[in-house]
């Protein structure tokens, strides 16, 4: 860097996205009191391993192949054609496009002086993967082997996200291209296909034991602690600005990298490189809370639990266009989704006998369904792109915003790369034997062992003060 | 093993180099010993987490059994 300006702009963006992963830490910190919160006593301790392992396990495996993923299938493969060519000097070198990049032998993938953006890249990346896991983790408590539930971490964090992530969550995806796809703040990649994946797991996975009566009526069961669960979902709020924020890129002029000759355009924009104002999503951010609290508390009649899982729904529901919607809008949006979510979270408890242990498949995936849908109204006829504007399935060009590409995208997000590998990993597990903990570990509590040597080290320690 | 022992020599050359972590050239070896370092992890905590609770499936302890256990200290 030998200019000011180029200095400036970079050095500030390596320091933008270095703030946001520190943000998004809290999400995880959230989620881990959360499901401590949520559990019984005698899984506490098996609860905060399994949901803090899945950061090394998660972390390892983004570096040898989930970034790689992420941008070597933006195109399907062979679904849409790339827009990285060598005049648009976005070709990044390697098989299917970009894959050379992320290689986790690539010079960039360490302290290079010529780079300072990578890193932070990979990282906010990386903490979205952690999301992912860990919204799967709460579905499945008390009753997962922390095998199991790593293949499911890696395989969600690493795999399934990072690909939905390159069809649909890159500027070269061709789910944009084809169908139209928008969902600046992630209402599908994340929170769609990770409601998704639960639901495939909890599927096969079972009830915890005494969950549903012998005539099939579900008991509730905890929150034990419920003041850890609320801080814990206060965490993850506060981690939300930084996933909001790393969402975006803080600073880029639009003109050149549109093709528009003499148009010097600087502004902040979404993962799509489309234009929007981090002062706008703010105040969309802050709406969409105030509308899933709000419908969270109205339509559980004040349960504290589902109103803040409620504000947590009412982001997700608004966040696939809160980069554009009216403040307005992203409350109403937020509402909707939020009691859509409650209302189903319970219909598929009683109907299909589901354990979500938190509720997850609803907060992210129904209320990111919904978000999906609604925002291929809301926002009808908006470029999904800036690179250019072309027709639905032809591909060459970006699709504008639909209902139906939405719909469809929705269904990928939550059925294709949800559900269905959630689901079809459960069933090879289970045939393993791999799956479940044994009936009496779940009875007599994954803790016991560590408790009862805690109480024979508190027995000692007594017995010397004689 | 050092890729940089000067940095004024570093950075006044024509073309300043990115890659400043030692042993540049060897990225696959350390990729391999990463990749070599997390298998072992899954497969050893794989193996003692299914050997523990197989022991103590063997015990057969009831629903409330652990609040004997509930330390105070």
């Amino acid at each position: 860097m030998d200019d000011q300006l180029t200095a400036l702009t970079t050095i500030f963006t390596e320091f933008y996205y270095w703030m946001t992963v520190v943000l998004m830490f809290l999400i995880h910190v959230g989620f881990c009191m959360y499901e401590v919160g949520a559990s019984r006593y005698k899984h506490h301790q098996h609860t905060l391993m399994k949901n803090t392992l899945l950061i090394p396990l998660v972390t390892v495996t983004w570096f040898f192949f989930g970034w790689w993923i992420y941008w070597a299938f933006p195109t399907g493969p062979g679904i849409a054609p790339s827009i990285m060519t060598e005049s648009t000097g976005l070709v990044l070198g390697g098989g299917f496009g970009a894959n050379e990049l992320a290689n986790p032998t690539n010079a960039l993938m360490a302290v290079n002086l010529g780079d300072h953006i990578m890193g932070v890249f990979w990282a906010a990346f990386l903490l979205f993967s952690w999301t992912a896991a860990s919204i799967v983790s709460g579905a499945v408590i008390e009753r997962i082997t922390t095998f199991a539930f790593g293949i499911m971490a890696i395989a969600i964090g690493s795999v399934f996200w990072s690909i939905d992530a390159s069809w649909g969550w890159h500027f070269d995806g061709w789910m944009l291209k084809i169908l139209g796809y928008h969902d600046a703040y992630a209402s599908g990649v994340i929170h769609a296909i990770c409601g998704g994946f639960a639901l495939g797991i909890l599927a096969v996975l079972g009830p915890r034991i005494g969950k549903f009566s012998s005539s099939g009526e579900p008991r509730n069961i905890g929150p034990r602690n419920p003041w850890l669960v609320c801080i814990g979902l206060f965490l993850i709020y506060t981690g939300f600005w930084g996933f909001y924020a790393a969402c975006n890129i803080p600073i880029f002029d639009l003109g050149p990298e549109y093709g528009m000759e003499g148009v010097t355009y600087f502004t902040a924009t979404n993962i799509y490189v489309t234009p929007t104002t981090l002062s706008g999503i703010t105040m969309n951010f802050l709406l969409s809370l105030a509308g899933g609290l709000l419908a969270g508390y109205w339509i559980s009649k004040g349960d504290p639990f589902w109103t803040y899982s409620g504000g947590l729904a009412g982001i997700i529901a608004a966040s696939a266009g809160n980069d554009l919607y009216h403040p307005m809008q992203s409350l109403i949006i937020a509402g909707v989704g939020t009691a859509i979510a409650y209302k189903l979270h319970y219909w598929v408890e009683r109907t299909f006998k589901i354990d979500d242990a938190v509720g997850a498949v609803a907060v992210h995936g129904y209320a990111g369904v919904v978000g999906l849908v609604i925002c291929g109204f809301v926002l009808w006829g908006y470029p999904s792109s800036g690179y250019g504007v072309g027709s639905m399935w032809v591909g060459t060009d970006y699709a504008p915003i639909n209902p139906l590409g939405m719909i469809i995208g929705a269904i990928i997000m939550f059925g294709v790369l949800g559900f269905l590998p959630g689901w079809i990993l459960a069933k090879i597990l289970h045939g393993m034997g791999k799956l479940r903990i044994p009936r009496d570990v779940e009875l007599a509590g994954l803790d016991y062992n560590i408790m009862e040597q805690a109480q024979k080290d508190e027995r000692a320690v007594a017995s010397s003060n004689r | 093993m050092a890729t940089v022992t000067n940095w004024i020599d570093h950075l006044s050359a024509s073309e300043v180099a990115g890659q400043v972590y030692p042993m540049v050239g060897s990225e696959m070896w350390w990729v391999l010993a990463g990749i070599i370092f997390w298998l072992a992890f899954t497969v050893s905590t794989a193996n003692g987490e299914a050997e523990e609770q197989e022991k103590l499936a063997r015990k057969r302890h009831g629903a409330n059994d652990y609040k004997n256990n509930i330390a105070e200290w």
